[in-house]
């Protein structure tokens, strides 16, 4: 369901043929016929199949590895140890395309010694099926001598804690320091302090990890795997040993990221394997594999203390933000980074200090996921928001008028947004948009929550992200496009061809891209931190301009007008307010081909650049720019037993220009659908670092019957650094969903549950604290001071 | 899946009897818990017996204000049936509430009450029926009340080699509410908190049928049978609803998991008593 509303677009207004159409997805009929190979549906001659031993505990020594029967078991191919690999390690820091010095985060390939989390890998195995690597696993013997482990990050941070690995359980701190926090505070009638906090969450992909590698006649280890990144070919060679050229990764269709496959999952037991075995190896995660073969959403704890004025102006925000990085260090930082930089939301806060730290526990380690921190950051500020409009009594949407950034605005790091800042006009659209107000119906009692978000689009700036793409055109007028860009499901792929036919003026039945293959796609980077359109889209606008230009400069000299003049659409060439002086596409195209014009385009788009933030103040600039929006809901809540539904949830985003509306749509309702998940059923629990929620009878994503139909109401601003001015909104769709919702419940029942989920035993316990008059709030609670 | 056994597909019952008097034969029906057990080794039969073609062992007939239910019967089957849509509407709401639609079409009646689970969302309808359970062997058969058929935590009486043949209950009289509510994290697919299923019928001003049979708090499904006792031959006075629905929760005996808390599922039983009976007392009024 979607209302594109009327806009004030910042750009001239200009006729689009191809762009912002709801044009049937490049990769839909494939998909919808079942004709998609997925990564796990590739097979090889001589294919053997994989599996991981993972330890059962989470903080031990490993005092003895048999694998000798399993070895003995006919059938069995290789059985591999950390004995088989001397000294080799593998990377765990952001892939990067530019050769930045990473972080030291490397880590264990398989377990040597020391376990630290419930899941590390002990032992592969390739067999000869997959029922005698699972009989081969049984066979392995092994001891493990508990260890004293760490599972809360705050105790993590105490003299005496046991150290997960190195000195210190401390792997990141951020601070951001901004105006004059003291006097912030001084000028305030108000001060409000209260903790949030957020839960481990699964990314719930629908198609588990899975890869086949083989070694090829060139000594080229080639893996085909479902993954979001592509060039993770260079961390996985330094893993296994060889040069970066001799790994080539090759994608598929992706049955689902959310981060869950930024970082290398498979790859490098499968590169291990080939190149032990010598015959290709298949590796399929089962889902409970899966749930302990990747890194989880961070739990965050932030601590918000807020100075207001009566008028309800914020003059100071004091944040104190700690995430448990689990056993490994992964994508902390950067996670962490984002959370800092998110700390005060769309809001202007002159008076800012950030305190940020992500630490080390034996839980499982914790990485990248949709939202990436800034997610975290919103279920803080914009409860926090509430929390200040109740103590006010101010409405709610009125406080934030009074806060919003405005465009040209500088946002935390002091940094200024490029595009346009619309988050009002978002946040009053979609909480109009909720209608009448409910009455109570018996135990059920309605509520309603509004939030809006800062989320950024394109990588940190400091990381100096690029993106390759190449555009050509066939001598019968037919178009393709090479990009390196996986496609993990929101039609990445797709976007591309819109993009290059829309310059090019064919119709989408005239496209094909190729993408996804490291070694023979242009490399066009990872596809998360919202960038895969704005990145590799204005690759793919730059090359299919550049065509454009010389097939435009050839039409010009055959109608004997001037570039300006001539028009490319739907396969036609035509000179401007002449109709009659017109040919097919194609013939131009043969022109240009009988003249030896160059009828393809190699491009790179450069993100801008900068240095890293400011240690000591966390000042300048940290990611390109920014999406702004907001979600409304209304919940009713059976005040009985606690349950609670979605009545409503209906989104407003500028997302700059569409491309494909249509796609649009599908991320902001699978992100409803994943935030409705984080605010009220989901959960990663671990019990002194061993997972409790093993499956998906544990493990509660929403289902058809929990979401409701979710409205889309898309803004098109024009002003996104994106092509055409779009903006991204795959991270930022989910970004504001799980506070409106947690907002809402409080309208409803008068009480907040300051930990996520909100189950429905919290809400009856809420509700029964509420009744008994005690101050027993489920999070630490806080105290509002004059 | 590492698991070896022999399968064999009967097309009679007596076949499917004598193929299930070995050693080590276990019967198939939906397979939905069964083979999620034999994937996770919790199980390692010699021989699956599968019902499928078993077709005398499914179907729903009324007779005489009996209603009787082949043990092969899916859930599917149940909730798209107008007899049970009236004989027992507590059924009806339990299917929908069931796992998922792909689940519901494969489940049967007779694997859930089997499988023991404290969380089987058709015994405590069938609880609050009085169902009986008939179960048949090369040995013969027998009668119970379903309610004498669970022991214990995953335990009941069936012998290895007996199948539910049926379960049949009397139809409830005309002016009675029978009722389920499913309680649970989320509104598909999910493992339940706490499930109640009340029976109340009322004649003259008071209640001359109270049954309350409670899911997941204890190790089996169980009736509340004092609530059910200060019901009965009393005006349904909210008090005393109040009072049952309070002796209801303290005959549960529920455990802490990482679903929810003993202590919130006993809160529950008071709550979801007390609003089935008090909904029904309302419709009888």
């Amino acid at each position: 369901m979607t209302d594109v509303a009327e806009t004030t677009a910042t750009l001239p207004n200009v006729v689009y043929h191809q762009i912002g159409k709801p044009l049937v997805r490049t990769d839909a009929p494939g998909k919808a016929t079942g004709k998609t190979p997925y990564a796990g549906d590739y097979v090889m001659p001589g294919m053997v199949q994989a599996k991981v031993l993972r330890s059962p505990q989470a903080s031990a020594r490993l005092v003895r590895l048999d694998v000798e029967r399993a070895r003995a078991l006919p059938g069995v191919v290789c059985v591999l140890t950390a004995r088989e690999l001397p000294d080799r390690l593998a990377p765990t820091d952001i892939p990067g395309q530019t050769g930045q010095a990473r972080l030291k985060t490397d880590q264990q390939i398989l377990v040597r010694e020391r376990v630290r989390y419930h899941g590390e890998p002990l032992a592969l195995i390739a067999a000869e099926s997959t029922d005698i690597a699972e009989h081969a696993m049984s066979l392995i013997d092994y001891e493990l001598a508990p260890l004293p482990g760490v599972f809360d990050p705050a105790e993590a941070m105490q003299p005496g804690a046991p150290l997960v690995q190195g000195e210190d359980n401390v792997v990141a701190r951020h601070v951001i320091r901004k105006g004059d926090i003291a006097g912030g505070f001084a000028a305030a009638d108000l001060v409000i302090e209260r903790t949030y906090r957020t839960q481990f969450i699964e990314h719930a992909f629908l198609e588990p990890e899975v890869g086949l590698a083989w070694v090829d006649e060139n000594g080229v280890v080639n893996i085909r795997v479902s993954t979001q990144v592509i060039e993770h070919f260079r961390f996985i060679a330094d893993a296994i040993g060889v040069a970066h050229n001799k790994v080539r990764i090759m994608g598929a269709l992706v049955g689902g990221g959310f981060g869950g496959k930024e970082d290398i999952t498979v790859e490098v037991y499968l590169a291990l394997l080939a190149k032990h075995t010598g015959r290709p190896v298949r590796l399929e995660f089962s889902r409970e594999d899966s749930f302990m073969g990747h890194g989880k959403r961070h739990p965050f704890a932030l601590t918000y203390k807020t100075g207001i004025k009566r008028d309800g102006t914020i003059t100071a925000l004091d944040a104190r933000i700690l995430s448990d990085a689990g056993a490994y260090v992964y994508l902390s930082p950067y996670v962490l980074l984002y959370a800092a930089v998110a700390a005060p939301g769309p809001y202007r806060i002159d008076n800012l200090n950030v305190e940020a730290a992500s630490v080390a526990t034996n839980n499982m380690y914790t990485s990248a996921f949709r939202g990436f921190g800034a997610a975290q950051a919103c279920i803080a500020y914009e409860q926090q928001m509430d929390e200040i409009a109740d103590a006010l009594k101010l409405d709610r949407l009125e406080l934030r008028r009074r806060n919003y950034l405005k465009t040209g605005d500088p946002i935390a790091t002091g940094a200024t947004v490029p595009s346009a800042i619309w988050t009002e006009r978002c946040a009053d659209l979609a909480w109009q948009a909720l209608g009448e107000r409910k009455e109570p119906d018996g135990p059920l009692r309605y509520g309603r929550g509004i939030a809006a978000y800062q989320q950024s689009y394109g990588r940190l700036t400091f990381l100096h992200d690029t993106s390759e793409a190449w555009v050509g055109v066939e001598v019968d007028g037919t178009v393709i496009v090479r990009s390196g860009v996986t496609d993990i499901g929101a039609g990445q792929a797709s976007a591309l061809a819109q993009i290059a036919i829309e310059i090019l003026g064919v119709t989408m039945d005239n496209v094909v891209v190729y993408n996804s293959d490291s070694a023979v796609t242009p490399l066009a980077g990872t596809t998360t931190a919202t960038r895969a359109l704005y990145m590799t889209g204005n690759a793919v606008r730059l090359a299919a301009e550049a065509v454009r230009g010389r097939l435009l400069a050839r039409a010009a000299q055959a109608f004997q007008t001037s570039a300006e003049h001539i028009e490319l659409a739907n396969n036609r060439v035509s000179v401007l307010d002449n109709s009659a002086r017109a040919m097919p596409f194609a013939e131009l195209v043969k022109m240009c081909a009988a003249d030896g014009i160059q009828r393809q385009e190699l491009s790179i788009f450069r993100a801008p650049f900068s240095d890293k933030l400011d240690p000591e103040t966390g000042q300048g600039q940290a990611h390109p720019d920014y999406t702004y929006g907001a979600h409304a809901i209304e919940v009713a809540v059976d005040t009985e037993t606690g349950e609670v539904s979605i009545v409503q949830s209906i989104a407003c985003h500028d997302v700059g220009q569409c491309i494909n509306p249509a796609a649009v749509e599908g991320q902001i309702e699978g992100g409803a659908a994943q935030g409705q998940g984080y605010a009220l059923s989901e959960e990663m629990i671990y019990r002194d670092g061993k997972l409790m929620t093993p499956s998906f009878s544990e493990y509660l994503i929403p289902t058809a019957m929990d979401v409701p139909k979710v409205k889309s109401i898309i803004l098109e601003s024009r002003s996104g650094l994106g092509p055409f001015g779009a903006k991204g909104i795959g991270e930022p769709s989910l970004t504001p969903v799980a506070p409106a919702i947690a907002n809402a419940v409080v309208d409803a029942i008068g009480v907040r549950i300051y930990d996520l989920p909100i189950t429905p035993e919290k809400v009856v316990r809420a509700l029964q604290a509420l009744d008994g008059g005690s101050e027993t709030k489920s999070g630490d609670g806080g105290t509002v001071n004059r | 899946m590492d698991a070896r056994f022999d399968l064999e597909m009967p097309e009679s019952c007596e076949e499917a009897l004598t193929l299930l008097a070995q050693d080590g034969a276990v019967p198939l029906a939906g397979g939905t818990d069964l083979i999620v057990d034999l994937r996770a080794r919790r199980r390692e039969p010699r021989l699956l017996v599968s019902l499928d073609r078993v077709a005398e062992l499914r179907g729903i007939a009324a007779k005489n204000g009996r209603i009787e239910i082949g043990g092969r019967t899916t859930v599917t089957d149940l909730v798209r049936s107008p007899a049970i849509a009236t004989a027992a509407p507590s059924l009806v709401q339990a299917g929908m509430a069931f796992a998922g639609q792909m689940v519901r079409n494969a489940a049967t009646v007779a694997g859930n009450i089997a499988s023991g689970s404290p969380a089987a969302d058709l015994v405590p309808p069938l609880l609050s029926l009085d169902a009986d359970v008939t179960l048949i062997s090369t040995r013969g058969e027998r009668t119970m009340p379903l309610a004498a058929f669970f022991i214990d935590y995953r335990k009941n009486a069936g012998q290895s080699d007996e199948l539910i043949r049926t379960i049949s209950w009397q139809r409830p009289p005309e002016r009675a509410v029978n009722a389920f509510y499913k309680l649970a994290r989320r509104k598909g697919d999910a493992i339940t908190v706490t499930g109640v299923a009340v029976t109340v019928a009322i004649e003259g001003g008071r209640c001359t049928r109270a049954r309350i049979a409670l899911g997941a708090v204890a190790p089996t499904i169980l009736r509340a049978q004092q609530a059910e006792a200060m019901l009965e031959g009393k005006a349904l006075t909210p008090a005393l609803i109040e009072a049952a629905a309070h002796e209801a929760a303290g005959q549960s005996r529920p455990i802490d998991d990482i679903r929810a808390s003993a202590e919130y599922r006993r809160h529950m039983v008071k709550v979801l008593t007390r609003r089935l009976v008090s909904q029904a007392a309302e419709r009888l009024g």
